[in-house]
């Protein structure tokens, strides 16, 4: 029934029974680039979380028909979390940090050094290998935590907003290797992000969510904005989903 | 020069030593990079509450000093684990409970009293073979800990999310590393006594830090220093006739201080 999708049904996450988000359900195609998007303290972080079993929750989650909290056990995601304060001063190189998405693999050191370094290519950011991660850039080390977010081979890559601190140049260069490799290795993605632009015009469904899931039609009214429309011209792509019951009483 | 290697008792000392500074500088980069090298001092201040029950029981005060540092160790992680209150706060309260109930449970035990300031200052050149097969066995957990959990642990402390999600059991990996680390200090409150058992767990790995950018050199390096600061305070100790366990400490302060001397003047050059 939930074959080929990643389904998220009436999900709910508390933080000491304050309610973050309320009954989330949609529908996401395996296999397409999605984009959450949301205010400030929308949710999407505690939905992205919850999707990777970082925090507990009420609803249910299934991935091809199969319960995450038990797809997750076997296999990892490529997750990157959303940038917090820059990594100070830790003794791991630019290089082992991509090592750690390479934790699952059975092989041996030189093989999964190899592996790392031929993702750290795929981010530009080889020449750096053997720096210490605090010694980078918030930029830079956040393309070095995507690199170990792809090094983990995963079908599906959740991203909590990738482009924070990116100068626009490498967001393209993002978006272009993200739709390469999303065809190349047949993944799911899905990414957080503020930016309207860039975004709308790569992805291919485009969700709001505001605690609850905004409704499609007030999302599209949004997005379909005449002045929305001129800026970032109209790739703005919507999917339907499911409408929310009439409002709900919020725990207090 | 180096005659005092002849004695038994010395190469009793130096030995168990050793291997103090070995089982030291395998675990405590890891406490340092997740801020918690206070920790040690809560557990070796645990050890003694074990060690005055020991005495007034009358079983081998190893034993109870284990079972006590232990429980601490575990209740310490458990409480900064879940969050309800600051690592400091519960190190602070407890082990100044520790204290009190050693101290009580030495007095309680009528007619012998041991040696207090043994257990406090520790005394390197009395320990037994006993002692030195105890720590024989704690090196061994502490090597298989470091080749099995090693990676992981830095793993974790460098990023614990990612580390989950990568299937990393962050945390039974946590209690392993908190029962592993309360050995670890049990055996060097055993060898420098409980007040000087921190400086040998915090101040190898500290300066280690300060000089390595490499998380196995700061591990290789922190086991060198402890290494270096065992041999020479043994040495100066018998030569000069000051107390073993402060002398080592001496010798580790030395080390750190050195290291911080290097570190100012690389950032010297540097600007
Ligand atoms: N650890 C936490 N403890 C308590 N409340 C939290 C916690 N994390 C988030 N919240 C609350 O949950 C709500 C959703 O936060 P979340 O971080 O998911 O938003 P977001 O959409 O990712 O915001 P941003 O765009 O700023 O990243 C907010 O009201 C926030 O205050
Ligand atoms: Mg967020």
């Amino acid at each position: 029934m939930s074959k080929g999708v990643l389904f998220i049904d009436s999900l709910t996450v508390r933080y000491d029974h304050r309610v973050a988000i309320s009954k989330i359900s949609i529908k996401l195609d395996l296999g397409k680039f999605h984009v959450i998007m949301g205010p400030n303290g929308g949710g999407k972080t505690t939905l992205i979380r919850a999707i990777v079993g970082l925090v507990p929750y009420e609803g249910k989650i299934e991935i091809d028909g199969l319960n995450m909290k038990k797809y997750l056990k076997k296999h990892p995601i490529g997750y990157l979390a959303q940038r917090g304060a820059q990594f100070q001063s830790f003794p791991l190189t630019v290089l082992q940090v991509v090592e750690m998405g390479r934790y699952h693999f059975k092989e041996s050191k030189a093989v999964r050094k190899k592996h790392a370094r031929q993702y750290l290519n795929e981010v530009k950011m080889d020449s750096l290998a053997n720096r210490s991660i605090g010694e980078l850039s918030g930029g830079q080390q956040q393309r070095v935590l995507i690199a170990r977010a792809l090094a983990t081979e995963s079908k599906l890559m959740i991203m909590d907003e990738p482009l924070t601190g990116m100068d626009p140049r490498s967001q393209s260069k993002f978006y272009e290797m993200i739709e390469r490799i999303k065809e190349r290795y047949s993944l799911t993605i899905i990414i957080s992000s503020h930016d309207v632009g860039f975004t709308t015009a790569y992805a291919e469904n485009v969700f709001c969510i505001n605690k609850h899931l905004v409704p499609h039609d007030e999302a599209a009214k949004l997005l379909n904005d005449p002045e929305i429309k001129k800026i970032y011209g109209s790739k703005i792509r919507l999917v339907e989903h499911h409408h929310l019951p009439s409002e709900e009483k919020e725990d207090v | 020069m180096f005659d005092f290697l002849s004695l038994p008792f010395m190469q009793r000392a130096l030995l168990g030593g050793e291997m103090v500074a070995v089982v030291a500088g395998i675990v405590s980069p890891i406490l340092l990079f997740r801020k918690m090298s206070f920790m040690s001092v809560g557990i070796s201040h645990g050890a003694f509450a074990g060690i005055a029950l020991g005495i007034l029981i009358g079983i081998s005060p190893m034993w109870t000093a284990i079972a006590f540092a232990m429980g601490l160790g575990l209740l310490i992680g458990f409480v900064s684990k879940t969050g309800k209150l600051s690592e400091d706060a519960t190190i602070g309260t407890f082990f100044a409970f520790s204290m009190a109930l050693g101290i009580f449970l030495i007095d309680m035990s009528k007619g012998y009293h041991p040696d207090v300031m043994g257990y406090l200052f520790g005394d390197l050149l009395a320990i037994s073979s006993s002692d030195v097969y105890f720590a024989m066995i704690i090196l061994i957990i502490a090597a298989l800990w470091y080749l099995f959990r090693g990676r992981a642990a830095i793993y974790s402390t460098f990023d614990e999310d990612f580390s989950r999600i990568v299937g990393i059991p962050v945390d039974i990996d946590y209690y392993v590393f908190m029962a592993v680390a309360s050995l670890v200090t049990v055996v060097a409150v055993m060898f420098v006594g409980v007040i000087l058992a921190s400086s040998i767990m915090i101040a190898p790995a500290a300066a280690s830090k300060m000089i390595s950018k490499r998380f196995s050199n700061v591990t290789l390096l922190s086991i060198s220093f402890g290494m270096l600061a065992v041999f020479g305070g043994i040495a100066f100790s018998f030569y000069t006739n000051i107390p073993s366990g402060p002398s080592v400490v001496f010798f580790v302060t030395a080390i750190f201080v050195i290291s911080l001397g290097i570190k100012w003047s690389k950032n010297f050059v540097k600007s």
